[in-house]
């Protein structure tokens, strides 16, 4: 009960925990080339086994960045009403196109087959994947540092005429105040909540009433973020920030070793679950 | 002495419980406040104010230790928590940001009609907080909220709290970012919140002036813990609390250690520029 309000709490990403692990001090260009071919071969791969395998990797990974697999599975739990809507969708609706397998059952339109209990499956369990995959990234890598490795990446775009620097910097701006807002929400929660408002006390399929109920909040958070926006791009002018103006870099990165073994290892594991049969 | 209306004992509070930045913000903290009673409470940012606040309408659970109000057991899971915060009337930093209606009277009714109230009584009740802070209903309840000077909407959403009647009032920074004159209008209307409807106001502050003008006793807050407690004759009239503290002082108390510096015997626990003054007559009539 003490923590109802305590919603900065819930958010994983965009915040940062340092614990000064090998992961921690990775070059952000290579971790994030990793952090890629890892998604893709989550994307991509479809088979129990090679989807089980990456889950034990990616938990190792909590492991090996010292940070508390907790972390993880908060942010797993406001997901779990998309996985499940997910998972119920392609269990009746997908028999049809995953087709092939062994056959369970068939009523009209419905059809679960071996294939389509396995998409399922698999999909959950990408899910996770992902998630836990991002939160390392996030609570290793400084929203800094995360930003600086995706310029550098996305750096050859640059001669298609990709803003990525713009690009970088709306990344930059929107992961920065997601812990700020939260904060900001937590603040009108409570001030409304002293003038005798109530959040999510009536009943769930009374939508309009429990949509009315959160206008006190929406509104001055957007007022607020408005505002916020106003003074950042005061701040912003204030420096002499020039959009589409040359830029020289404060940070120069240097692989080392462990930033390609790093990314050898990624390959290694995309190309076992992906080799991976059953 | 009357009865107690906000009685807190032993409380504590950790930040993030249980993770890596877990912070501990309240230390076994206990103050009182009697019914018609003005408090101050000051300490440096982080000191744990602002989480005690939180506690007296029950935003916050006690982790350990006791919040009673007006005879309602805060840590008691079963409390009518809508009742608490009827009895107390929070107002947040920059309140004005919390303004959401469209006119200033539908905002300040918010409340009321939260509560369930007839439109007859929210009316009046509207009306009575809206005089109450100095604005007519007449000239002001249709106008647009947005338009409004600051000092304005910071009145509007204390009318806000005022019209759901609570029996104790407290403000965090109630003046932060005011301009002079709106300050002064303020923290007078404060003062009769206090004297003349008897309201119970507890209040957190970073300014002395306002300290010294208004409250009749202070507490005094360092890393989670109440520092120490006394009339703002006490406070400020003993220097080793104030160094040992790095607490401010109002002007006149200024002057007085300093002419007490130069050798002069003033007594500088008067805190108030009419005493000071007062003092600084006796010197020169000596």
């Amino acid at each position: 009960m003490s923590a109802e309000f305590e919603l900065s709490r819930n958010i994983t990403i965009g915040q940062y925990l340092p614990t000064e692990s090998v992961v921690h001090r990775l070059d952000p260009r290579f971790k994030l080339a990793a952090f890629v071919i890892l998604i893709l071969a989550i994307a991509i791969c479809n088979t129990y086994v090679g989807n089980l395998f990456a889950l034990v990797i990616c938990i190792s990974m909590f492991a090996v960045a010292k940070i508390p697999l907790h972390y993880g599975i908060s942010g797993i739990k406001p997901a779990i009403p998309f996985i499940i809507i997910l998972a119920t969708l392609q269990l009746l609706f997908y028999g049809e196109i995953a087709n092939g397998g062994t056959v369970y059952v068939q009523y009209g339109f419905i059809t679960i087959s071996s294939e389509s209990i396995r998409l399922v499956l698999v999909s959950a369990m990408r899910f996770v994947e992902v998630i836990f995959l991002s939160s390392v990234l996030t609570l290793s890598t400084s929203t800094t540092e995360l930003t600086h490795g995706m310029e550098r990446l996305l750096g050859p775009l640059h001669k298609v005429k990709f803003p990525v620097h713009a690009f970088a910097l709306i990344i930059t701006i929107a992961i920065r105040f997601v812990p700020t807002f939260a904060m900001e929400m937590e603040k009108m929660m409570k001030a409304q909540a002293s003038r005798g408002a109530d959040f999510g006390t009536g009943e769930w399929w009374r939508i309009i009433r429990r949509t009315k109920d959160m206008l006190p909040i929406i509104i001055p958070l957007f007022n607020v973020a408005l505002a916020r926006a106003e003074d950042l791009i005061l701040a912003m002018e204030a420096r002499c920030y020039t959009p589409g103006a040359s830029r020289t870099q404060y940070t120069h990165y240097k692989a080392q070793g462990k930033d390609y073994v790093a990314l050898l290892t990624s390959i290694v594991i995309s190309v076992i679950m992906l080799v991976i049969p059953w | 002495m009357n009865r107690s209306i906000v009685e807190v004992s032993d409380l504590s509070h950790t930040y993030m419980q249980g993770t890596p930045l877990a912070h501990r913000a309240l230390n076994r903290v206990s103050m009182q406040a009697a019914k018609g009673e003005c408090i101050a409470i000051i300490g440096h940012t982080g000191s744990g104010k602002s989480t005690l606040i939180q506690h007296l309408n029950g935003l916050f659970r006690p982790q350990a230790g006791k919040v009673i109000v007006n005879g309602l057991d805060v840590s008691d899971p079963k409390v009518d928590i809508k009742l608490l915060r009827r009895q107390v009337g929070l107002v947040f930093q920059n309140p004005e940001d919390q303004l959401f209606e469209k006119l200033v009277g539908d905002d300040i009714a918010y409340g009321p009609f939260k509560m369930g109230l007839p439109l007859a009584e929210v009316k009046e009740r509207v009306e009575w907080a809206m005089e109450l802070v100095g604005l007519s209903f007449e000239e002001m309840k249709d106008r647009p909220t947005f338009a409004l000077s600051g000092g304005q909407k910071r009145k509007i959403a204390l009318a806000g709290m005022l019209a759901l009647r609570p029996k104790v009032l407290v403000l965090d920074e109630p003046t932060a970012g005011l301009d002079p004159r709106s300050r002064q209008e303020l923290l007078q209307r404060i003062r009769r919140l206090n004297q003349e409807e008897r309201l119970t106001v507890i209040f957190v502050s970073h300014n002395m002036e306002e300290v010294a003008q208004l409250a009749e006793r202070v507490y005094v807050m360092a890393l989670g813990q109440i520092a120490c407690e006394g009339t703002p004759r006490q406070i400020f009239g003993n220097q080793e609390i104030l160094r040992e503290h790095h607490i401010g002082t109002p002007e006149a108390v200024d002057i007085l250690y300093k002419l007490r510096e130069q050798g002069y015997g003033v007594d500088p626990g008067a805190f108030l520029p009419e005493e000071a003054a007062a003092e600084i007559l006796k010197l020169i009539n000596r």
